[in-house]
């Protein structure tokens, strides 16, 4: 059956149909039969997460703008529709070229989040595309994975043919135009192909490097083919300010779960917070220009007609000019009835001031996140907030008119015991009792969404043991107990849940088997409707795989990690430096307004990074 | 304050965007227009829009309606251009025009809805109440006329069209062919109008 065919006669069956109708506002549609190099680019989740990516949605206008190269989109399509596929034998499909994907050149699949990775092999699957790269021949596309996930891909890596680690914007290009080259050449010789790849800066292709286990389960050796790099150093662009994408991002038909667009301030995040991958991986911190960040806001609201425009990056209030920025910004789009945010705030009232800033058009609820509930763990995972700061946070917000706070919290953290999880309950209670000058809070909504601490690779908490599920437990309970209070609301997040992701995390290519497996029984592991731990278990026991031996031990220092042949920039020796000091509750300071703190991560000669003009350090 | 009101048509895949999803297409679009569309007032301000009844996933559209106000004078014309690229495709602005202050509301005047139904010999016309006690959902409007006209069983709403929306059923012969059949949603009953032509 042909996919036009099949898809007049399902789509009016299924839930959300807009998820696959292609038709959206700034779709580029281009013509699948007269472009050379084909990409599908897809994220393998739900169309509605999917299409608030930033990441693909950059790739997706530079491939674009090339006049000898298409880039489609796919996602996850939701299990309604994914029965229709298969029991109809059709294979999952490119949205605007209805093509199917084994036809493109390319799969760039972006790997945002572990517990996608039963969504990858789904998506190859539906694609009927082979599983494994090594059972792909020059008929199959080349998948090609990128994103955070690529930092340390091994429990799937032996389904990509090669990931680009760190910035992908010129990466693309450059790949885009050797399948050019190889397509001209015949397209023979695939395995020859990829080793030429593995030249290209960023670029990593698993194949090429061999691992072998010791008998206590650690890895023995990580071995590189002549030829291939070792380590593999990720990509950074120096220059955001020659790339300024997207700026014409395709706008969801449906409602997505960040229906905004946004301009991303700068990249990079030097506060060093221990546990944060994000905080070291995109390392240095590039700046854009405040002109050119204002005409991008300008011209991405005057593309799609959106309400919201977010400051984008993992730290806004960092940025050297952010009151002038936001202030001239937010003036603009004042007039034009569009909302202006700032994704993530630090916890000091700098932040609280900046935000109410803002609140011009849309009376939003403020996040605010200090991560630990006492000073101790705070120091631990370099959180450079006191009680006193979130307790001014919270009175200026509260001052400010702000009634719906939400506080991030993660339990489970290195050197945490029960008594800290109780400062958690006391620091919220008593900004509910004591609110704003000491008097109770009235009307004050506060809710607290507790995450779990999940160690991750490339950071000081790498080596770190998660702590096991029971005492996840215990400490959900304690919070349980300690919050039954009146204007308090508690979210969990699943204990089960995390501690998959910590199995993947800092997993090797072992597991993959284990979520083959379980990635034909089930899907969507990240949604808590379909997540289920038991088939998770047994999984990995039929594998004869041990959960608590990739989550729950202290690694010591010299175990070979599995992502050790990949290099993010921020040396090894630093991270280890820094974890001892995370044992001795040793601060380190953001080297923007101190000194540089010799992490690796810039390179020569050294990034510039912009003075703090406004933001007080 | 000024009027505009805004004639738009809904076909192919576009048919599949439900409601909602129109007029979130819609409000981007407007927003993109350079008209001065004027906001309502409060903590979270929205444009000041209405439009024509729901119209069930899956059934295209020849003339819906979105009624907008105005703040000032606007470049209908252009704004019209402008809407037409920015929407997803098979949503088309066909029209725009200012409304006089003494024409009565959108919600006021779209009463009925008639849709196209293709039949085994030719397009059959049904008409519905869309508000009312007499409003009558296109479902069992269609089953009623199936059984009445013996057309092919067919549960879903594939290949049937809106193609206008009136103020009383007067109106209607304006657009339709006869027969027209009304269904009344309050007594179930399938009955054939006739215009006074």
């Amino acid at each position: 059956m042909s996919i036009d065919v099949f898809l007049e006669q399902e789509l009016l069956g299924v839930s959300h149909p807009g998820r696959y109708l292609g038709i959206e506002v700034n779709a580029c549609r281009k013509a699948f039969a007269r472009a050379e190099v084909r990409w599908a680019l897809i994220y393998p989740d739900a169309y509605e997460i999917g299409m608030s990516n930033l990441g693909l949605s950059i790739l997706y206008e530079i491939i674009n703008e090339r006049a000898d190269a298409m880039a489609d989109r796919a996602y996850l399509p939701w299990i309604d529709m994914q029965e229709r596929l298969i029991a109809a034998a059709v294979p999952l499909f490119g949205l605007e070229s209805r093509e199917p994907l084994a036809a493109f050149d390319i799969l760039g699949i972006t790997l945002q989040h572990e517990l996608t990775y039963t969504n990858v092999v789904r998506v190859l699957d539906l694609a009927r595309v082979p599983l494994l790269a090594s059972q792909r021949d020059s008929n199959s596309p080349l998948v090609i994975g990128g994103g955070p996930g690529a930092f340390n891909p091994e429990p799937v890596a032996e389904l990509f043919d090669l990931l680009v680690l760190g910035d992908g914007e010129e990466a693309v290009l450059e790949i885009t135009q050797a399948v050019k080259n190889w397509k001209e050449s015949g397209a023979r010789d695939r395995s020859g192909f990829l080793k030429e790849c593995a030249q290209v800066a960023g670029v990593y292709v698993p194949s090429l490097y061999r691992i072998s286990y010791r008998p206590d389960g650690a890895i023995d050796s990580i071995e590189a083919d002549a030829g291939a790099p070792y380590p593999v150093k990720k990509r950074t662009l120096a220059n955001l300010d020659a790339w300024i994408y997207p700026k014409k991002p395709l706008v969801p038909l449906i409602e997505s779960i960040h229906d905004r667009v946004s301009v991303e301030l700068f990249r990079g995040c030097t506060r060093g917070c221990r546990f944060c991958q994000a905080g070291m991986i995109y390392r240095p911190v590039r700046e854009r220009d405040a002109k050119l960040l204002g005409d991008w806001a300008r011209e991405l609201v005057a593309n799609t007609g959106c309400d919201e425009l977010s400051l984008a990056s993992l730290n806004s209030a960092d940025y050297g000019s952010i009151l002038s920025l936001s202030d001239a910004i937010a003036r603009e789009m004042e007039r034009i009835h569009v909302a202006v945010s700032v994704p993530s705030l630090r916890t000091d009232s700098f932040s609280v001031q900046l935000a109410s800033r803002l609140r011009r058009v849309k009376r939003t609820g403020l996040t605010l996140a200090p991560e630990a509930g006492s000073s101790k763990v705070r120091a631990a995972i370099n959180k450079g907030v006191s009680e006193d700061d979130l307790m001014r946070a919270v009175a200026a917000a509260y001052g400010e008119g702000w009634r719906k706070i939400k506080l991030y919290f993660m339990v489970g953290l290195p050197g945490e015991n029960e008594n800290d999880v109780e400062e958690i309950c006391s620091v919220a209670r008593r900004i509910i009792r004591e609110g704003d000058d000491g008097r109770p809070a009235k009307g004050l909504k506060l809710s607290l969404s507790i995450s779990t601490f999940v160690p991750k690779p490339h950071t000081p908490l790498q080596w770190a043991a998660q702590m096991p599920l029971h005492e996840i437990a215990r400490r959900h309970f304690i919070l349980k107990e300690g919050l039954r209070m009146k204007g308090i609301n508690l979210r969990r997040h699943s204990r089960e849940m995390s501690y998959l992701e910590g199995i993947f995390s800092r997993g090797d290519r072992r597991l993959l088997p284990a979520i083959i497996a379980a990635g034909r029984q089930g899907c969507f592991d990240g949604w808590s409707e379909f997540f289920s731990w038991p088939r998770w278990q047994a999984a990995l026991a039929a594998e004869g795989l041990d959960p608590a031996w990739y989550v729950e031990r202290e690694r010591p220092r010299d175990e070979i990690m599995p992502w050790d042949h990949l290099h993010a920039g921020v040396e090894r020796d630093y991270l280890w430096q820094e974890y001892e000091k995370a044992r001795a509750g040793i601060f380190t300071p953001d080297c923007r307004f101190d000194g540089c703190t010799s992490c690796g991560a810039c390179p020569e000669p050294r990034i510039q990074k912009r003075a703090p003009v406004e933001a007080s350090s | 304050m000024n009027r505009v009101l805004i004639k738009y048509s809904k076909k192919e895949e576009a048919a599949l965007l439900s409601h909602r999803e129109t007029m979130r297409s819609l409000e981007r679009a407007l927003r993109r227009s350079g008209l001065p569309i004027a906001f309502t007032l409060g903590y979270n301000p929205r444009p000041r829009m209405s439009f024509s009844p729901a119209l069930p996933l899956g059934v295209a559209a020849e003339a819906e309606y979105v009624e907008v106000s105005l703040e000032g004078e606007a470049d209908l014309e252009s704004a019209k251009q402008i809407m037409n690229y920015s929407l997803p495709r098979g949503l088309s602005i066909t029209g725009i025009q200012e409304l006089a202050a003494t024409m009565p509301k959108l919600s006021k005047w779209t009463c009925y809805g008639l849709y196209c139904v293709p039949g085994g010999d030719g397009d059959v016309f049904l008409l519905l109440s869309l508000a009312g006690p007499k409003q009558g959902r296109l479902k069992d409007g269609l089953q009623a006329l199936s059984q009445r006209l013996a057309l092919p069983e067919s549960a879903e709403l594939k290949g049937i069209s809106r193609v206008g929306l009136y103020a009383s059923q007067e109106e209607v012969f304006e657009d339709a062919g006869e027969p027209v059949y009304y269904f009344d949603g309050e007594s179930r009953e399938l009955m054939t109008i006739a215009g006074n032509i």
